[in-house]
């Protein structure tokens, strides 16, 4: 058994675990935090993205005893007794998380950029997020989102939006146009 | 159910706690500040004005807080982890099957065969499927036993040690060949050829022989698979009286509860199934897989089941797009006018039939495209092939003929010298247009989504 | 029994030394790309990391797990080759140093014994700062295994107008990582036209062993070799003639 201690969302734990406990495994099975997913087992899909002193991995490439005096941010530990992160928000917003399984992956990729790079543009947006495979959006929403997010961390912090029908009658669309259905 | 809570430090929880064996009350890590669940209610006579609104996912907000619970975030007291044994062969008789190894192992809770299932077939529409498979192999991925273990690793390392030996069997891979007459049997004594469907319209040949100008051509697709970003996952639990939960990503629950009771040999009542959020899905989460033979390795040991697939199970032992070969016949007019089209489709369904049916059907009433044609015949064969098997996928069937259809479509108008939107816009279907099969069409905006698209891209705008 | 390496002191950092520029096996992608020495002094060495996996491979995946994959997709090896950068194998029986083509043995083999350890890469001192480019050939952008990927590493003799020491390496056309000698013998001396290079291309594309494979077939590698050399020529000299 290997003896760990790592930090996660902030909180240290005092563990052993068998040599061979990914990371991943660590996480899900033995701290209950089921946030990030096991996909494909061999890090090509980033379902299972979380941060290891920031900076984003594959759970599921890393052995637990790696992280070991290291700090670990899972989507659990995003939200604060205050409200959901901007990037949580901005995925709600607009309409990023679907099928939602390639959502916490997702959202700590882009959370790692935003943290080491207020202001992105679309392509360095695109290359933050394309270890995480997504089959429902289409991505262009979530690189919407990632925009918002960024932008609603550089002001002033977004308000939490009602979920469900909201009125919103213009509905803006890539490029700026105006939306409309078949005339 | 357990639910392990989770999430972030709350310092001022941290603080009230303090001088307290914190461990002793809490679990591993704390809950979070509160986000309730919002639900819709929709109010009941009242017209919901969704038209003109902006709509978010009442889901999102556990999706993004990492809350929401798929299948393998579920976990059951006593919950034991299955693996299945998949054939590695196309096609073969089974010999025997040893699984004593198995057994023995530590951790090791069950083992099932095919002997094990009471009624060893199941599908959608032909009930040519065995849950495992026990004498014979149809195709590579088909699972021959399978292991309920105390751990996944152990349940892995189970399946290495089963014997299975096979007497390997012809296989047929070419659904061209699967439909000679002495091909092998995918599922003797049964044609290969296992759905047929012929459309027809006015008289084609003659119509063929009129036409102006006739074109020919084949396309082909290819086998696609849905790739879900979560794999198959299933529970399967059952109580002291007999009765069967099953926690399924299967998207259509009721038709997979017969499937389970069928297979089990149980009444319909002795089984619930409860479909849990998916993790996508796109058609190929629309039938049972391995529910059964976790329902089995159950109640062998005593214990609920969980079964995963791995990502490469999600290629070999579950459903994919059919493949199609299409061969399209069309007579025109010089005008651009279809006068007459002939489709002939091949369909390889692979091992099992599964949804071809659905897709088969689909795809002849599709076959001839949005547009006016007189005279029309469409024939479609499915075929088995000891492949993977090809099931539902978004369209069943749209996409596939779409493609042969729309390409000869540039094929005839660069070959006329007319415009590629001008020679949709004069054949394509009006209001109250009939259908191939004499369906009468509302709503139709074919032209107006056609002379929309091409106002917004700038179509009849000069080209450089 | 795993045996965790990921903290070994003396297998990490990057350092600039009499020898040339030291890179630890298990500096990790990210830190390539991060990495101001690297930048300096071989940033084709960067350029060629940030092509890797996507962001949390990265910043996982180190150098000396490329190397040491034996792969002829991987994009460390191009780079470092056309750099003529050493290794350092560590073992019970001491350390040895040999040069990086020499590592390479064949799909997935490398020098190293059972028991032996890749410590670390030398660039060295002679190759620091020369012009160099990397290019990866996909079939997507992201996480994208190369189809074809070449580095190509020349200096531009400004009086003569001649190239000096040219190096070309080629990866996923043959059993391992490979230069492209005939290429290289080719362009050495000759003034830096483009023709020479087309033609310098052409030639690595004779030089090239593809398999033809579910990816791409070995003509279609072939091609590709010849475009992407001269291309990788062209933006190297671009690069050494920016420099004068």
């Amino acid at each position: 058994m290997s003896a760990l201690r790592i930090t996660v969302n902030g909180r240290e734990h005092v563990l052993s675990a068998p040599p061979e406990t990914t990371l991943l495994a660590l996480l899900r099975e033995h701290l209950g935090l089921t946030g990030a997913k096991l996909g494909c087992d061999v890090g090509d899909c980033g379902a299972c993205t979380v941060l290891v002193d920031g900076q984003a991995v594959n759970a599921c490439l890393m052995l637990a005893a790696q992280a070991d005096g290291r700090s670990v941010l899972t989507i659990e530990g995003l939200a604060t007794p205050d409200g959901l992160h901007p990037l949580q928000e901005a995925f709600e917003r607009h309409a990023a998380l679907q099928c939602g399984f390639c959502g916490p992956g997702a959202i700590l990729s882009a959370k790692a950029l935003l943290d080491a790079n207020p202001a992105p543009t679309g392509a360095e947006i695109r290359d933050a997020l394309a270890g995480n495979l997504c089959r429902c959006t289409g991505y262009t929403k979530m690189i919407t989102a990632v925009h918002a997010a960024a932008q609603a961390l550089r002001g002033a912090g977004a308000e939490m939006p009602p979920l469900g029908l909201t009125a919103s009658p213009s509905i803006p669309l890539p490029g700026g146009e105006k939306g409309g259905g078949l005339s | 159910m357990s639910d392990r809570r989770t999430v972030t430090e709350d310092p001022a929880l941290r603080e009230s706690l303090s001088g307290l064996e914190a461990s002793a009350r809490l679990p591993a890590t704390l809950p979070p500040a509160q986000f309730p669940i919002e639900t819709l209610v929709p109010e009941v006579r009242q017209q919901t004005p969704a038209v003109g609104q902006r709509a978010t996912r009442p889901d999102a907000r556990l999706h993004g807080l990492g809350q929401t619970k798929y299948i393998d975030d579920l976990a059951l007291p006593g919950m034991l982890h299955a693996r299945i044994k998949r054939a590695g062969i196309a096609a073969a008789r089974i010999v025997r099957i040893d699984t004593r190894a198995a057994e023995a192992m530590p951790g090791v809770m069950a083992v099932v065969t095919g002997r094990d299932v009471p009624v060893n077939s199941f599908g959608p529409s032909l009930q040519d499927q065995p849950v495992l498979a026990d004498e014979r192999v149809y195709h590579a991925g088909d699972g021959v036993a399978a292991v309920a273990a105390a751990t996944d690793a152990i349940a892995a390392e189970a399946l290495e040690r089963i014997v299975v030996e096979y007497a390997p069997l012809p296989a047929v891979l070419d659904p061209f060949e699967a439909m000679r007459e002495d091909a092998p049997r995918v599922h003797p004594p049964a044609s290969n050829v296992y759905a047929h469907k012929i459309i027809r319209k006015g008289d084609v040949e003659r119509a063929l022989a009129e036409a102006d100008r006739v074109f020919e051509g084949r396309w082909t697709t290819q086998m696609v698979e849905h790739v879900p970003i979560e794999p198959h996952a299933a529970i399967a639990a059952w109580d002291a009286n007999g009765r069967l939960t099953v926690y399924s990503t299967l998207g259509r629950i009721t038709l997979g509860r017969a499937d389970i009771a069928r297979t089990l040999a149980l009444p319909v009542n002795r089984v619930q199934v409860i479909g849990t959020i998916v993790g996508g899905n796109f058609g190929g989460k629309n039938e049972i897989s391995q529910e059964p033979v976790l329902a089995l390795l159950a109640k062998k040991a005593g214990r609920p089941v969980k079964g995963v697939f791995t990502r490469g199970e999600e290629f070999y032992a579950s459903t994919t797009r059919h493949p199609f070969f299409m061969d399209y016949k069309t007579g025109v007019g010089r005008d651009g006018r279809i006068r007459a089209r002939k489709v002939r489709l091949v369909l390889d369904g692979g091992a099992y039939c599964s949804w071809s049916e659905t897709t088969l059907g689909k795809a002849c009433i599709l076959a001839t495209g949005p547009y006016r044609i007189e005279h029309v015949q469409v024939e479609a064969f499915a075929v088995y092939t000891n492949k993977t098997v090809a099931g539902a996928m978004r369209g069943f069937g749209a996409p596939q003929v779409c493609f042969a259809y729309e390409s000869q479509m540039d094929e005839i108008a660069a070959a006329l010298g007319i415009d590629p939107l001008e020679i949709r816009l004069a054949n394509a279907f009006d209001e109250g247009a009939a259908s191939p099969t004499g369906q009468t069409l509302e709503s139709v905006v074919v032209k107006a989504s056609l002379e929309q698209a091409a106002a917004r891209f700038g179509w009849r705008e000069p080209r450089s | 029994m795993v045996l965790d390496i990921s903290r070994a002191a003396d297998m990490r950092g990057i350092a600039a030394t009499a020898d040339g520029l030291r890179i630890g096996a298990l500096v990790t992608h990210s830190e390539l790309v991060r990495s101001p020495l690297v930048r300096e002094f071989a940033p084709v060495l960067a350029e060629a990391a940030r092509t890797i996996g996507a962001v949390q491979t990265r910043n996982l995946g180190t150098l000396g797990g490329n190397l040491a994959t034996g792969v002829p997709s991987m994009d460390s090896g191009p780079a470092l080759l056309a750099l003529e950068a050493r290794v350092t194998v560590a073992g019970p029986r001491g350390t040895r140093t040999l040069a990086l083509g020499d590592f390479f043995v064949g799909p997935r083999r490398t020098a190293l014994a059972t028991d032996e350890l890749l410590v670390d890469v030398v660039v060295p001192a002679a190759s620091l700062g020369k012009p160099a480019s990397f290019l990866k050939f996909g079939l997507r952008k992201g996480q994208a295994l190369a189809l074809v990927n070449v580095a190509a590493a020349v200096r531009v003799d400004p009086d003569r107008r001649a190239f000096v020491a040219p190096r070309i390496a080629l990866g996923a056309v043959a059993p391992t990582v490979i230069r492209a000698p005939q290429a290289e013998a080719f362009l050495e001396g000759r003034p830096p036209t483009s023709e020479a290079m087309a033609e310098a291309g052409r030639i690595a594309a004779t030089e090239a062993r593809p398999i033809s494979d579910f990816r791409a077939s070995a003509d279609y590698r072939r091609e590709l070799v010849s475009v992407l050399a001269r291309r990788a020529l062209a933006a190297a000299c671009a690069r050494a003639q920016g420099a004068q």
